[in-house]
């Protein structure tokens, strides 16, 4: 089992990915040695996910090459890869709920007298190595009854047992606490202590910093450099991550005289949806006729904020006023809020449904649309028709199922029936996520007409640059709280990256 | 990429192509059906031409023929209403049996009874007490589902067999619905003024139909024209956008899980009102599960479901008529349902998987390119 | 009811219940894989038809109870295709299935006795204990005057449990059904487990018409299944999907069946009604957790997607 470091144990060469219309990744190198923790850095896309399916045989690459301790190799199933000695730990966790944690780590091993299942051995072994590597964990416990942070144990126990030599880590402090997160690192090292790879993808720079010995970032599908964490600065770092070309240029600010607070946060706290706190006491006001973008790194609290304000979640305290009416339950009134929530294929639209439905999805039932009781679908047509020419949404009529719209279309029919009703607040989640250049375009106008007719918007993106180019505020949040806030003028790339990455002294060093 | 997005846009033919396929499909999966039966049939020494004839001449070569298939049609096109309704809201109410039971038993209680009312409002105070009964055999999935997130198909499944045995109590002594000293457990004869009237003297057809058909066009209308169907459709299409669209779901949930009770109910009471004329012990004989044949055929279209219920109304019509003609065995109607039923859903999730895997490919292209190019 | 009464209808109770127990012991394999199957209803009274025509055919009891089998096998594998391969709505396949098993036996019913002026009993699974233990006393009639058949409805779910709980094959049934890519990264087939699954489940279902028919009857009726097969699905709520106590709904259920053809013929107070209303009642009661919350596998009911992970 020795492994000498001049043979990488891994070695990508000019791992290649296309993706109908998008590169995933493009000629990426990526290479770690026997008893090195290898970081992996990139926003959301970067291509981070696709190189490690591809690594563990979920997909297959276009062109390059893989080798394993320098031999190549080709990876057509996770099975191949496991045989290879290659392990994962998911971001969502592998294991069986209904089964012992005992159970889970034999499931798929090859048994001593297939097809009996003999756990003796196997529960000897589950001791030892849990002596071994300082772990609690019993093996008859259901799985359903361990704490996230014991899954997670089970999952590292898991390659343990398979004797994994290389280890693949995919963001696995986003389910830990502080203390355990402490522990992860220590095992993680003496993982790779033992002659392992350990290759750790994460976005937070000072997990980089602790358990890393080199960190390689990517950014839309590049390889943009391999550095050490130890001597990389945090800002030079976050530049890597996000400081690509702004490819939007700013917009031009109109003030208002007249300043009214639209929206109104106090005190809010919520839970995500695994009753995990999401939101943390946060206070924002958003004034009209501004644009506030919300910056972070997806997960941070971002979607909860956007669902309680819209009152699709229900928040555990602290209080939501929309010009000056508060939020008790599903906002109902269009002329207060329009809202373009994050997935328009799961909560903006109904694909099933023709673009005039989904254009009057929320205002079918009022007047003049609804006569008598009877839907005027004449005057639905009449109305839809206009909104689609004046919002340039490019279908064929006003009656084609929007299922078969593209995407930037669809998401323009989802806007345009939020803008349409002129309401005081909007309120987006990455409405520009997955649209072409022309699309982001016209959705980013779409938007400055709110706040140019005197409206408020809150404009929540991962996208740095877009938010830098489209806001008068930037709010930078981090863990479900408010990280920064800044004036657009004073952000620069640098500052905003650290404070996504949980940097609080960024905002001491503003003026 | 914007050259992709072009070529999406022009390819589409407006609502066209969904429609010819949307027609299509029922029609192929009922000529496998037959030409699978056909087999059947030769391997029973038969012709299948002639069997097929007999059965057209049976469905429709008289006026008694087409009054029959009428009849026949008239429980599943209420029934089948009530699965393609449920469906369109997004539930599968697999318990029109039991409401046919339940439906039946209301109405033929009404209809027992001597009410001091002029005949045709004893008649109406029936007909909804079918669609009540049925209904009521609703409520409990109802709020299973809508408020304890049961599904409602285990549930109005097993209530099926409570129904048919709360029937049979009912006629069985010492039932105050039971016939005195009757030979088989049945009801007394149901009163004159509660009876459907029949269309055609010298048939059984009563107006069992028409009150399908009214219902049928009562449904369309209300989910293609009032707020109150589009809430139903987005419910059934997709409950998270109706609810951030500020729809009550739960309540969507209920209304429309009663109202296709309802009309399972409906279904049961004209067999007892229309057809048997008194409440039988085991009357319905699984009318409920080929109800949702006709639905699932007419993919709960609800013109489609009138069509679909005419076709199998015919299909049993016509039967009796090849039974004499050549001898096959009146069953072979139930094995040419259930063989369109099962054609109709391999070509149907054929056509659904590679409309997802579309739809998964253009979400990955998205994922993927949030960087964008 | 005196003793000797109560005697039958305790080993009627006995005998009706081994059908259920061995169709709930094969649909323990599917539902842990995942799929419902309503088929099983159909299914069954399938192999009751092949079980007699088989017997009729060969005239070999342990020939016709495999021809059962086979064919309840082969509608299982049409329950597989449609759910598994084709991802169609596991209700509505099943439900096509009961349609098409309703048909097909009905048309069948006349051919399968074509020839013979009367229908004739075909041979009964015999009773092996001893005479002698037989007459005892009270344990006599229950346990001993009972058709071999009755036994293997004992046997079978023990078999299954053990092979679920103590084989790695059961290992991996019992995670596929919660959670298939789990399955799928430790590198076994989750399409192949539950193809298994679901034609065990259609296996037994055959093997459970067998002992309807050819345990005290040795006829095929129409529809003589009877809603059998629902009772089982029903018998896995209340059983909250464990083997031994799925067994005992099963019993539950059998003896409640039981109990109703006794109130048919003497009177009770209680109308026999309410004794086969009481198994589907109970259901409903413990799927509204009336009595202690009821989990089955995570994902039945939905199809299984290889690419989203």
């Amino acid at each position: 089992m020795d492994h000498t470091s001049e043979v990488s144990a891994l070695k990508m060469v000019g791992i290649t990915k296309r993706f109908p219309g998008v590169l995933a990744n493009d000629q990426i190198n990526f290479e770690v040695k026997a008893g090195e923790v290898h970081g992996l850095l990139g926003e959301n896309g970067a291509g981070k996910t696709t190189l490690m399916k591809i690594l563990y045989g979920l997909h297959q690459p276009d062109e390059g090459e893989i080798h394993l301790n320098g031999e190549k190799v080709k990876i057509l199933s996770p099975r191949a890869a496991a045989d290879l000695g290659i392990g994962m730990v998911h971001q969502h966790f592998m294991l069986v709920e209904n089964l012992t944690a005992l159970e889970n780590v034999v499931l798929g091993l090859p048994a001593a007298h297939p097809p009996l299942l003999d756990l003796e051995p196997a529960r000897l072994r589950f001791k030892e190595l849990t002596r071994e590597y300082d772990l609690r964990l019993d093996p008859s416990t259901p799985v359903w009854q361990l704490p996230v942070g014991d899954q997670q144990w089970l999952e590292i126990l898991k390659l343990l047992f398979r004797d994994a030599r290389l280890v693949i880590l995919d963001e696995p402090t986003a389910v830990l606490a502080p203390k355990q997160a402490k522990q992860l690192f220590q095992t993680v090292r003496r993982l790779a202590a033992e002659g392992r790879a350990i290759v750790f993808i994460s976005h937070k720079l000072e997990e980089m910093k602790e358990v890393a010995e080199r960190v390689t970032v990517l950014r839309d599908g590049h390889v943009v450099g391999t550095v050490d964490p130890k001597v990389a600065k945090p800002s030079e770092l976050a530049q890597m991550m996000v400081g690509r070309d702004v490819f939007l240029s700013r917009r031009e600010r109109k003030t208002y005289p007249e300043k009214r607070d639209l929206l109104v946060i106090e005190g809010l706290s919520c839970l995500n949806d695994r009753k995990l706190p999401a939101l943390n006491n946060l206070n924002l006001t958003v004034k009209s006729g501004e644009i506030v973008g919300v910056a972070g790194v997806d997960g941070n609290g971002q979607r909860e904020l956007a669902e309680c304000i819209s009152g699709l979640r229900q928040f555990t305290s602290g209080s939501i006023l929309i010009n000056g009416i508060p939020v008790d339950g599903v906002v109902k009134d269009n002329s207060l809020l329009g809202y373009v929530p994050e997935d328009r294929h799961k909560t903006g639209l109904v694909l099933n449904f023709t673009v005039e439905e989904n254009l009057f999805l929320k205002t079918f039932a009022k007047f003049p649309y609804t006569k008598r009781g009877f839907i005027q679908w004449r005057e639905i047509r009449k109305k839809a028709e206009a909104i689609i020419r004046e919002f340039e949404i490019r279908t064929p009529g006003s009656s084609v199922t929007t299922y078969h719209l593209s995407g930037g279309n669809q998401q323009k029919v989802v806007v345009a029936r939020e803008l349409s009703s002129d309401p005081a607040l909007m309120l987006t989640s990455q409405p520009t996520r997955g649209l072409d250049l022309g699309a982001v375009e016209s959705v980013h106008k779409m938007l400055l007409s709110v706040r140019n007719r005197g409206g408020a918007v809150l404009f929540i993106s991962t996208e740095l640059p877009e938010v830098m180019a489209l806001s008068d505020r930037i709010i930078v949040m981090f863990k479900g709280q408010i990280m920064g806030d800044l004036v657009a003028e004073d952000a620069d790339v640098n500052r905003i990256g650290e404070l996504m990455l949980g940097h609080q002294e960024a905002m001491k060093t503003i003026p | 990429m914007s050259d992709n997005v072009k070529k999406r846009d022009i390819l589409v033919i407006p609502g066209l192509g969904g429609m010819v396929l949307s027609g299509a499909r029922p029609l192929l999966a009922i000529l496998l059906a037959f030409t699978v039966s056909a087999i059947m049939i030769i391997a029973q020494g038969a012709n299948p031409f002639e069997a097929y004839w007999a059965m057209l001449r049976g469905s429709f070569g008289s006026v008694a023929a087409l009054a029959n298939t009428c009849v026949r049609a008239a429980p599943l096109l209420l029934g089948g209403l009530g699965v393609a309704f449920g469906f369109k809201a997004g539930l599968l109410n697999v318990g029109v049996e039991g409401q046919i039971y339940v439906g039946g038993s209301a109405a033929a209680a009404v209809g027992l009874m001597p009410l001091p009312v002029p005949p045709w409002l004893h008649l109406i105070l029936a007909i909804f007490a079918g669609f009540l009964g049925g209904a009521a055999w609703g409520l409990i999935p109802a709020y299973l589902k809508a408020y304890r997130g049961i599904s409602e198909i285990v549930v109005t499944l097993m209530l099926n067999y409570v129904a048919i045995q709360f029937t049979s109590l009912l006629v069985h002594e010492p039932s105050p619905l039971a016939e005195q000293g009757a030979f088989f457990p049945q009801s007394p004869p149901i009163l004159p003024s509660a009876q459907l009237p029949i269309l055609i003297k010298g048939t059984s057809l009563h107006i069992g139909i028409i009150i399908g058909v009214v219902a049928a066009l009562i449904l369309y209308l209300l989910l293609q024209y009032t707020p109150f169907g589009m809430r139903t459709r987005m419910t059934g299409q997709n409950p998270e956008a109706a609810r951030y669209a500020g729809i009550n779901v739960r309540r969507q949930i209920v209304i429309v899980l009663l109202v296709s009770a309802g009309m399972g109910g409906l279904a049961g009471m004209g067999e007892v009102l229309g057809l048997k004329l008194r409440l039988y012990d085991y009357f319905s004989g699984g009318l409920g599960y080929d109800s949702i044949a006709v639905a699932l055929i007419a993919n709960s279209n609800i013109i489609g479901v009138v069509l679909s219920a005419f076709f199998f109304g015919a299909l049993r019509a016509g039967a009796g008529k090849m039974e004499t003609a050549v001898g096959i065995k009146t069953p072979i109607v139930q094995v040419i349902q259930a063989l369109a039923v099962l054609f109709v859903i391999m070509i149907g999730f054929a056509e659904y998987t590679r409309a997802a895997r579309k739809e998964k490919q253009q979400k990955q292209l998205e994922e993927v390119s949030v960087d964008g190019p | 009811m005196d003793l000797n009464s109560i005697n039958e209808f305790l080993a009627a109770a006995i005998r009706m219940s081994a059908p259920l127990m061995i169709v709930g012991a094969g649909a323990l394999f599917t539902e842990r894989t995942g799929v419902f199957n309503i088929g099983l209803e159909g299914t069954m009274l399938v192999g009751c038809m092949a079980a007699v025509y088989f017997s009729l055919q060969t005239g070999n009891l342990w020939l016709a109870t495999l021809g059962a089998m086979f064919v309840g096998g082969l509608f299982g594998l049409v329950h597989a295709f449609l759910t598994i391969t084709r991802r169609a709505d596991q209700i509505v396949a099943g439900a096509a299935i009961n349609l098409f098993a309703l048909g097909i036996t009905n048309l069948l019913n006349g051919p399968l006795y074509a020839g013979y002026e009367y229908r004739p009993r075909v041979t009964l699974y015999p009773v092996i204990a001893p005479e002698a233990l037989q007459n005892l006393p009270i344990l006599g009639p229950i346990l001993f005057a009972q058709p071999v058949i009755v036994y293997f409805a004992f046997i079978i779910p023990i078999l299954a449990t053990w092979i679920l709980y103590r084989t790695t094959w059961g290992l991996a049934i019992r995670a596929v059904g919660d959670h298939p890519h789990a399955v799928a990264t430790a590198g076994l087939s989750v399409y192949a487990l539950k193809y298994i699954g679901v034609i065990t489940s259609g296996v037994f279902a055959g093997l459970g018409g067998a002992a309807l028919t050819l345990a005290d009857l040795g006829l095929f009726a129409p529809g003589m299944t009877n809603g059998r097969g629902f009772a089982v699905l029903a018998a896995f709520v209340v059983g909250k999907w464990n083997p031994i106590l799925v067994a005992a709904a099963c019993i539950l259920f059998g003896s409640a069946d039981a109990l109703q053809l006794r109130a048919q013929t003497i009177q009770l107070a209680i109308p026999y009604q309410v004794f086969v209303m009481l198994p589907y009642l109970l259901t409903i009661a413990a799927l509204a957790g009336l009595v202690g919350r009821t989990v089955g596998p995570k994902t039945v009911g939905k199809p299984y997607d290889p690419e989203s992970i």
